[in-house]
Order: structure tokens, then C-alpha cells, then sequence
């Protein structure tokens, strides 16, 4: 018998996605694995003042997107290219099968940030 | 506080009737219920009596003979027993085997491990909308053919195949025809003195019986016969041997004689919250009924929606109890076979949702149904990136 997929946390992050939506400032996309996620981001003194996504997936990468989102506003733009993949799969339980659509959000987030420094010419 | 649940999945499972569920307990306390049916002392007498009463409640249900009835646990049983039986009964006149790629993993699943052993399968596809065509049944018919397996009333779509039909077709040919009636069965009108069927497999807890207890009815013809899949103990004339549980089927039969009563009433029911549900949904942009518009158990709705993520959709419905495709794949969260079948992409299928209901749904439950349905569809195309 199985029970409930899904963590207390991913649904709570999966109703109360507050941070879907489109930051004022650059974005990145990348279509993968089955699924689509974009993230943007208003950078402010070399900050993400405001990170938001859209995505569309499964409860798993919607709940990652939005943890993600919380977790870096306010953050270094640096802090877009510090690998995250393992450490949400393992908080968020993310089944193995669905692990490729987390590695989508962390690319996105890679290519994000390689905008963000294009932008600032670092 | 924990929101109360609003089930629509009739078609993975009903509640028990509670009129079942006192037959259930009475059958379980009664003071010499307990004893063996195929004992001949007074209280084994006794107990088989009750048998034959239940026997007697589904065989008029389906109108036919209660002798043609074998208990089996379910319909998964049924189902393996009158396919794999039968194919290995008359093996020594054909190994050809004949059934749909829509159908129930008890039934494909059953044909795949005849494969296994030998025999050869015609797996025959749906039209786009989920209706067999006779005319490719007729040409999938060889001098080899022994036994053709067709579902009365789809479990994912509610498309109801022909099977007057395509009895009558395989009755001409001398090849037995076998009806998975899951699904069917209690919920439209089955007469087995009308039907060219030789085999149809019911079980009780799709129409408001409990799990655990199905039946399958073989016809008195010629060459309609099984090869048992257990052995020991003889009973049902060793066609399926174990000591038969007698409350269980007490209860089966209760369900029989209130459904009997209680069809028209219900499939009216069923029409109407159809009717009401799928008003209140098909102006959203992208929505698609799966199945056929008209040839259909009413009790069943598929619907599939552009562009939305069918887990998301799931979890988006709560507290809504539906399912993305048949109960039984709902796992596996691939696209279902079924809906593939009939066409759809695989994003299409994953999007779908298969709402279903009877006896005990109320018209709020479909109200509130439409409700979640459309603002988890809003919400989750806002949440989105443009296409």
C-alpha cells in the first residue's frame, strides 16, 4: 500500500504558491523532461530583490520552484548558480523518477543567472 | 480542520449500500451462517440454502440460470479464469485469441501471459472514439480463433461496445465470447437469455456491494467450458474449488436484488449529474470529452484539458476523489493506455480526469465538483508560461 506522495511541505508550497508569477527584470526558460518552468528575477544592488516563476509540472517541481523562489530572494545573484538539485530533492522527497524535472529548475536557474551577469557585464 | 472528501470515483470502487452492509453483518452474526455450505449436516444445509437464495438474486439480475454461476473473488478472477480457461480448454482446437488494447489489465494482462504459452493474440485498437469496429473484429477471425474478450462498459471512458453485436458475430463463427461487465453489471440492463454471450465476469463492489466477491457466468453450450486455475476441494464443480464464503455472498446477492429494483432509477440519476457536470465544464478553452458523446454508461465522464499538468490537476482537485485514468494505473503515472488508444497525446492523456458516480452522489458533489474543476484549471494555466 502506498500513502500520501507528497510531504506536508510540498503541498503546503503547492497551495500557497505565492512567488508564480513574472519578476520586472530578465528571464530564462528552458523546456525539458516533459515539463516547462521560466524564472525571472528584479536585481537590486546585486541582490534578487524579486524572483518568481512559472511552471508547468507536477506538484513536486511546482512546490521546488516556489521553495526556491523564497529561499534566494533577498539573496546574492551568485547564489542562482549554486547547485540546489539534491538538497530540494531530498527536503521536498522527490521520487527518483521525478528528479530530471528538478535538474530542468536548476538549469534554469544556471541560465538565469549567466543573463543576470551578461546584464551587469561580470 | 480536514475538508469532508467528495468522492467520484464510482469507477474504481462504490460505497456499500448500507441495506448491503446489514445483509453483510446479519450473514456474519447470524447464529449458524457460519458453517460450511458444502457440509451435509443441517446447519451445511443451511448455509448452502443461503447460497442458492444469493444465487438465485443475481442470476435474475443478469436473467439467466443461477447453475451458470461460479463465485470467484472478483471480477480480476472472473475475468482470468473464463480467458485463460477457456483458451487453454480448447487449446487442441486453436490457439487464435481475439481482445481490445483497451481493456482492463485484467484482461490484458491475462492475454499477455497467454502469449507467453503460446498462443496468438490479435489485440484490435478502438476508433478515436473508443467504439470496436465489427467490421475489423470480422477480419481479425481466423479458422483458428477460439475465444474473443470485449468490455461491456470501459472503465476509464464509460464507451459501451456493442456486445449484442459482436456475440452474434462470434456465435456464427463457433468461437466463444467472453464480457468483462465490471462495469456494467447492476448499472444497464444485462439478459443473458437475449445476449449471444458465453462468458461474463461481474463483481460486487462496482454497484454498491463489498470487495472480495465477483462471479462468472458460463453459458450451457457446447465447447463452453473452463480449465479450472485452482485446485482442491471440488467445489463449483471443481471449476473453481474453496470453501465459499458465505457472507460475502449473502451480501453480493442483496446487492443484485436492490439493483435489480433500483436501476432504472439509478442510470436515471446517473444521466442527469452527467448532464449537470459536463454543462458546467465544457466552455473551459481546451476541454475535450474522451469516448464517445452518446454510446456510453452515464456514470463515467473523461474529460481532458490543454496545457494543464494532470498530477497538478489531482492534487489541485482535493478534496475531490477522482482519478487520472483507470485506479489501477493511477501509480504507474504513465499515460494511460486507454486514452492513447484512442488517440490522445501523452500530455492529453495525463491531463485527463475521469469523474465518476451513482447511487449516493448529490447534485452539491457535482456542484462543487465544476467549481474546483474550473479554478484548478485558471490557476494552474496562470501559474504556466505561455505556450
Amino acid at each position: 500500500m502506498t500513502g500520501d506522495p507528497y510531504t506536508a511541505e510540498v503541498r503546503a508550497l503547492f497551495a500557497d504558491a505565492a512567488h508564480a508569477g513574472t519578476a520586472d527584470g530578465p528571464g530564462a526558460r528552458v523546456d525539458a523532461q516533459g515539463v516547462s518552468v521560466e524564472l525571472s528575477a528584479e536585481v537590486s544592488d546585486g541582490r534578487l530583490a524579486s524572483l518568481r516563476f512559472r511552471a508547468k509540472g507536477c506538484p513536486h517541481l511546482l512546490a521546488a520552484a516556489e521553495a526556491l523562489c523564497r529561499d534566494l530572494e533577498g539573496k546574492p545573484v551568485t547564489a542562482l548558480e549554486t547547485p540546489f538539485g539534491a538538497d530540494i530533492v531530498r527536503r521536498l522527497s522527490v521520487p527518483v523518477e521525478k528528479t530530471g524535472r528538478i535538474l530542468v529548475l536548476e538549469d534554469v536557474a544556471a541560465a538565469l543567472y549567466r543573463q543576470l551577469a551578461t546584464a551587469s557585464g561580470a | 480542520m480536514t475538508e469532508p472528501i467528495i468522492y467520484l470515483d464510482y469507477a474504481a470502487t462504490t460505497p456499500v449500500d448500507p441495506r448491503v452492509a446489514d445483509a453483510l453483518a446479519a450473514a456474519v452474526r447470524e447464529e449458524g451462517m457460519f458453517a460450511n455450505p458444502s457440509s451435509t449436516h443441517r446447519a451445511g444445509r443451511q448455509a448452502a440454502a443461503h447460497i442458492d437464495r444469493a444465487a438465485g438474486q443475481l442470476a435474475s439480475l443478469l436473467n439467466c440460470d443461477p447453475e451458470r454461476l461460479v463465485w470467484t473473488s472478483g471480477a480480476t478472477e472472473a475475468d482470468n479464469l473464463a480467458i485463460a480457461g477457456a483458451a487453454r480448454y480448447r487449446a487442441d482446437r486453436g490457439r487464435h485469441l481475439v481482445t481490445m488494447r483497451t481493456e482492463h489489465k485484467a484482461v490484458t494482462d491475462t492475454f499477455h501471459r497467454l502469449e507467453k504459452e503460446g498462443f496468438d493474440v490479435t489485440w484490435l485498437d478502438p476508433g478515436a472514439d473508443g467504439i470496436l469496429d465489427i467490421d475489423a473484429l470480422r477480419q481479425a477471425l481466423t479458422d483458428e480463433t477460439q475465444l474473443v474478450s470485449i468490455m461491456h462498459v470501459n472503465n476509464e471512458t464509460g464507451v459501451l461496445q456493442d456486445i449484442a453485436a459482436i456475440g452474434e458475430l462470434c456465435r456464427s463463427r463457433g468461437i466463444l465470447f467472453h464480457v468483462d461487465a465490471a462495469q456494467s453489471a447492476g448499472k444497464l440492463p444485462i439478459d443473458l437469455t437475449q445476449l449471444p454471450v458465453d462468458m461474463l465476469s461481474v463483481t460486487a463492489h462496482k454497484f454498491y456491494g463489498p470487495k472480495g466477491i465477483g462471479a462468472l457466468y458460463i453459458a450451457d453450450r457446447p465447447g463452453c467450458h473452463v480449465e479450472p486455475l485452482l485446485v482442491g476441494g471440488g467445489q463449483q464443480r471443481g471449476i473453481r474449488p474453496g470453501t465459499l464464503p458465505l457472507p460475502m455472498i449473502v451480501a453480493f446477492g442483496k446487492t443484485a436484488e436492490i439493483a435489480a429494483a433500483e436501476q432504472a432509477a439509478d442510470l436515471e440519476h446517473a444521466t442527469r449529474l452527467r448532464a449537470m457536470l459536463w454543462e458546467g465544464i465544457r466552455d473551459i478553452d481546451g476541454v475535450r470529452l474522451n469516448g464517445h458523446p452518446s454510446r456510453h454508461y452515464p456514470g463515467i465522464l473523461s474529460v481532458s484539458v490543454a496545457d494543464v499538468d494532470g498530477e497538478s490537476l489531482l492534487l489541485s482537485l482535493e478534496p475531490l476523489c477522482v482519478a487520472t485514468g483507470s485506479a489501477c494505473n493511477s501509480k504507474s503515472r504513465e499515460p494511460s493506455y486507454v486514452l492513447r488508444s484512442l488517440g490522445l497525446t501523452d500530455d492529453e492523456a495525463e491531463g485527463a480526469i475521469r469523474f465518476s458516480f451513482g447511487r449516493m452522489s448529490r447534485d452539491e458533489d457535482i456542484r462543487h465538483a465544476i467549481g474546483l474543476y474550473r479554478s484548478a484549471v485558471e490557476r494552474l494555466r496562470g501559474m504556466a508560461p505561455a505556450a
